[in-house]
């Protein structure tokens, strides 16, 4: 398996820089998913490693190899696209094997590679039908299986689960997540989609305005974002930001009529611009506590798995908070916030955290 | 003048032997933020064309502030509408674009300018005015269509799924726009959508739109803990809720995870128990079943997590910080259980909510 090394990689469209300077690695045998808002320059990048594109500068490595000026189907790179890509008129079973024809495969091999990933995207049972018949998110998997199942080092996903139905999606991404857990190729998943990214990703590497501006796990990346674009994008809702003026800073400390505790944040504290933090990351009580900031319920809202999502408002700052149904149900008028230090980021004038 | 906005009484419409819209009715009140919601094939585009007027009606009544327009004509209904998909005027900038349905009332300038401002303000678009359609990013564009049916005043908005395929933070921030202009423009929204996240977000009184028929009319949050039929629980609520087809037997009921006292006064042979995610609990106990996990969908704050039980799909939520809960879904196979009190009891046949879940057996 390769992994994938772009080098000061920049493609120009005229004016327009879609892709900036990125320098990055993605490492061999593992999901990265490129994440970001449309015009980000994530479909750009991925279409240069695709060899679809070719960079303005910089050099795009295969483990060692210079690809730059290699063309796509040489590349050794299989490619999904956000419409199922399926040969008409014929079964599954053909669908999948087709490319593995022009191989020098024995019939055996063919069979059995067909079989292994119809089983794992749950194919099996309409192997002989009619792809026809068949509904989008299956042809889908039909596409997604003929790339694996040839075998190429590199897979790479644009958008595939974008264009399917609510209800085929979530099975799509059940498959997908299967697949990906195991498949040894290096995977390449481009997205707009949060929850999409979180889920399959084993990194995300989060981009904006042509450039790669943070890449972490999952996991990291939601808790720990090293910028206010981090923040916001991920997550529904975005991080909440508490602008300058609600900010107080004195030596080391810094505190803010949001939170009753005085943080230390030793050298760092002259930086502090901003802090976010997140809808659950406000503890909200009905009742007055000690150091709770009171603050008025505006709006109220339901979210996933029925916990409520608060509208608050402290004075002239709009923030929301999530909370159990049970007191959300009950919030109304005035409640009484409190903050974790754990659960502020601070971020300075530029927007990154410090 | 009437409290309501709009009154739909009865509405009939079929097409041939296809009976569409099935003596509907709902009530949306002045300035309330009304949302629709239905699965897709449920009526819901004709439902919209019928109240602007672009289809005619079998029966029923059309009420606008007090009067029936059921036999006005589109442009006699003073209902303003956002459509789906939209087509801006591409050689008119974003400001003659939004201002046009006044030019056609013939509103005087300083009307023109002053609404057109307002809804700019309200939907962040001021500063594109002077633009161009094709200058403009997709979310712009949808920004523009909606302040263009919200810039004449009328006495009702129908808004028809405005948002959809918009990417996911493009409608989070118009979801808060959408919402603030309905409370400060003090206007009448009837709102259709298909998501049941985005009626969640949006709604303070929600319709439940099912086999051409208003199922359910109530506040968002009673809807919610009091569905009035699976079609309800099905149409709100994400991820959303289990439904377990079940036998009721001496006020208990059977399921593939365990036997739940009932409470009802209804006796039909089968039912079926419709369980909200968070009313699945994972962990070991007497009443608990073994689960194969198919998939860890990451929201974020939280995971949504499916299961498989004897070709049941299952679906709960757990939070980012319940590690316990994680350390434990590290395997591939998890216990669950069912909360009782989440238990909502519906009659299999009628579909109608018939009692609730009291305890484990």
């Amino acid at each position: 398996m390769y992994d994938i090394r772009l080098t000061g990689v920049t493609k120009r469209f005229e004016a327009f820089t879609a892709v900036n300077d990125i320098n990055f690695t993605i490492p061999k045998s593992s999901v990265t998913v490129l994440l970001g808002p449309s015009g980000c320059g994530k479909t750009t990048l991925m279409r240069m490693i695709a060899g679809l594109e070719s960079p303005t500068e910089g050099r795009i490595f295969f483990d060692d190899h210079d690809v730059t000026d290699v063309p796509t189907r040489r590349r050794n790179i299989g490619m999904v696209f956000q419409y199922p890509v399926i040969y008409r008129g014929t079964s599954v079973r053909r669908n999948l094997e087709l490319p593995l024809l022009s191989e020098k495969l024995s019939k055996a091999e063919i069979e059995k590679r067909v079989d292994e990933v119809a089983e794992i995207l749950d194919l099996t049972s309409v192997l002989k039908r009619q792809v026809e018949e068949l509904d989008n998110g299956t042809r889908q998997k039909i596409a997604v299986g003929r790339e694996v199942a040839r075998q190429p080092k590199i897979i790479l996903f644009d958008e595939p689960i974008t264009n399917i139905d609510l209800t085929s999606k979530l099975e799509l991404k059940r498959s997908m997540k299967e697949l990906f857990g195991r498949l040894q190729q290096t995977i390449v998943y481009v997205t707009h989609d949060q929850t999409e990214a979180m889920t399959l990703a084993d990194q995300i590497a989060l981009m904006q305005d042509g450039v790669i501006t943070q890449s972490d796990s999952p996991k990291e990346i939601y808790e720990k974002p090293t910028s206010q674009f981090a923040g916001w994008f991920l997550g529904n809702p975005g991080m909440n930001f508490v602008p300058p003026e609600f900010i107080s800073v004195s030596g080391n400390k810094v505190s803010s009529p949001l939170f009753s505790q005085v943080i230390d944040m030793g050298t760092r504290a002259k930086d502090a611009d901003t802090y976010g933090v997140r809808a659950e990351g406000i503890q909200v009580s009905l009742t007055e506590t000690k150091g709770g900031v009171p603050a008025k319920v505006t709006r109220k809202s339901i979210g996933a798995g029925g916990q409520y999502l608060l509208d608050l408002a402290f004075g002239s700052l709009l923030a929301k908070a999530r909370v159990s149904h049970e007191i959300g149900k009950a919030a109304s008028g005035m409640v009484y916030t409190t903050i974790a230090s754990e659960n502020i980021t601070f971020f300075d004038k530029s927007g990154t955290a410090i | 003048m009437s409290q309501f906005a709009l009154e739909v009484k009865g509405l009939t419409k079929s097409f041939g032997d296809k009976v569409v819209l099935d003596n509907l009715s709902f009530t949306a009140n002045v300035n309330d933020f009304s949302v629709i919601c239905g699965k897709p094939g449920n009526g819901k585009s004709v439902l919209v064309r019928t109240i602007m007027g672009l289809e005619t009606i079998d029966s029923g009544q059309l009420i606008v502030r007090g009067k029936d327009v059921a036999n006005a004509s589109p442009g006699d209904r003073n209902i303003g509408y956002v459509p789906q998909s939209f087509a801006l005027y591409p050689h008119y900038s974003v400001q003659e674009n939004i201002e046009y349905p006044l030019v056609l009332a013939k509103a005087a300038d300083n009307v023109r300018k002053e609404s057109v401002e307002r809804v700019a303000e309200l939907l962040r678009i001021k500063d594109l005015l002077g633009k161009k359609p094709e200058q403009l990013s997709g979310g712009q564009k949808q920004r523009v269509a909606i302040a263009r049916g919200l810039a004449k005043a009328t006495d009702v908005y129908v808004l028809d799924d405005p948002l959809v395929g918009l990417d996911f933070k493009l409608r989070e921030r118009l979801i808060d726009d959408l919402r603030k202009t309905q409370e400060e423009l003090k206007v009448s929204f009837v709102y259709m959508t298909s998501d049941p996240l985005e009626a969640l977000s949006l709604a303070k009184t929600v319709m439940i739109l099912a086999e051409g028929q208003i199922v359910q009319q109530d506040l968002l949050d009673v809807v919610y803990d009091k569905p009035s039929s699976i079609a309800s629980m099905n149409s709100i609520g994400f991820p959303e809720a289990n439904i377990l087809t079940a036998e009721l037997d001496a006020g208990t009921i059977k399921t593939i995870l365990g036997s739940i006292k009932v409470k009802t006064d209804k006796n039909p042979q089968k039912v079926v128990a419709g369980i909200r995610p968070e009313g699945l609990v994972i962990g070991k106990n007497a009443n608990s079943v073994n689960a194969k996990v198919s998939l860890m969908e990451n929201l974020g704050s939280e995971f949504a997590v499916y299961f498989n039980v004897n070709n049941t799909n299952l679906v709960t939520v757990v939070s980012r910080t319940d590690t316990e809960a994680l350390s434990k879904l590290q395997a591939k196979t998890v216990d669950i259980s069912i909360k009782p009190e989440a238990v909502v009891l519906f009659d299999a046949q009628t579909g109608n909510r018939i009692g609730e879940g009291v305890s484990h057996v």
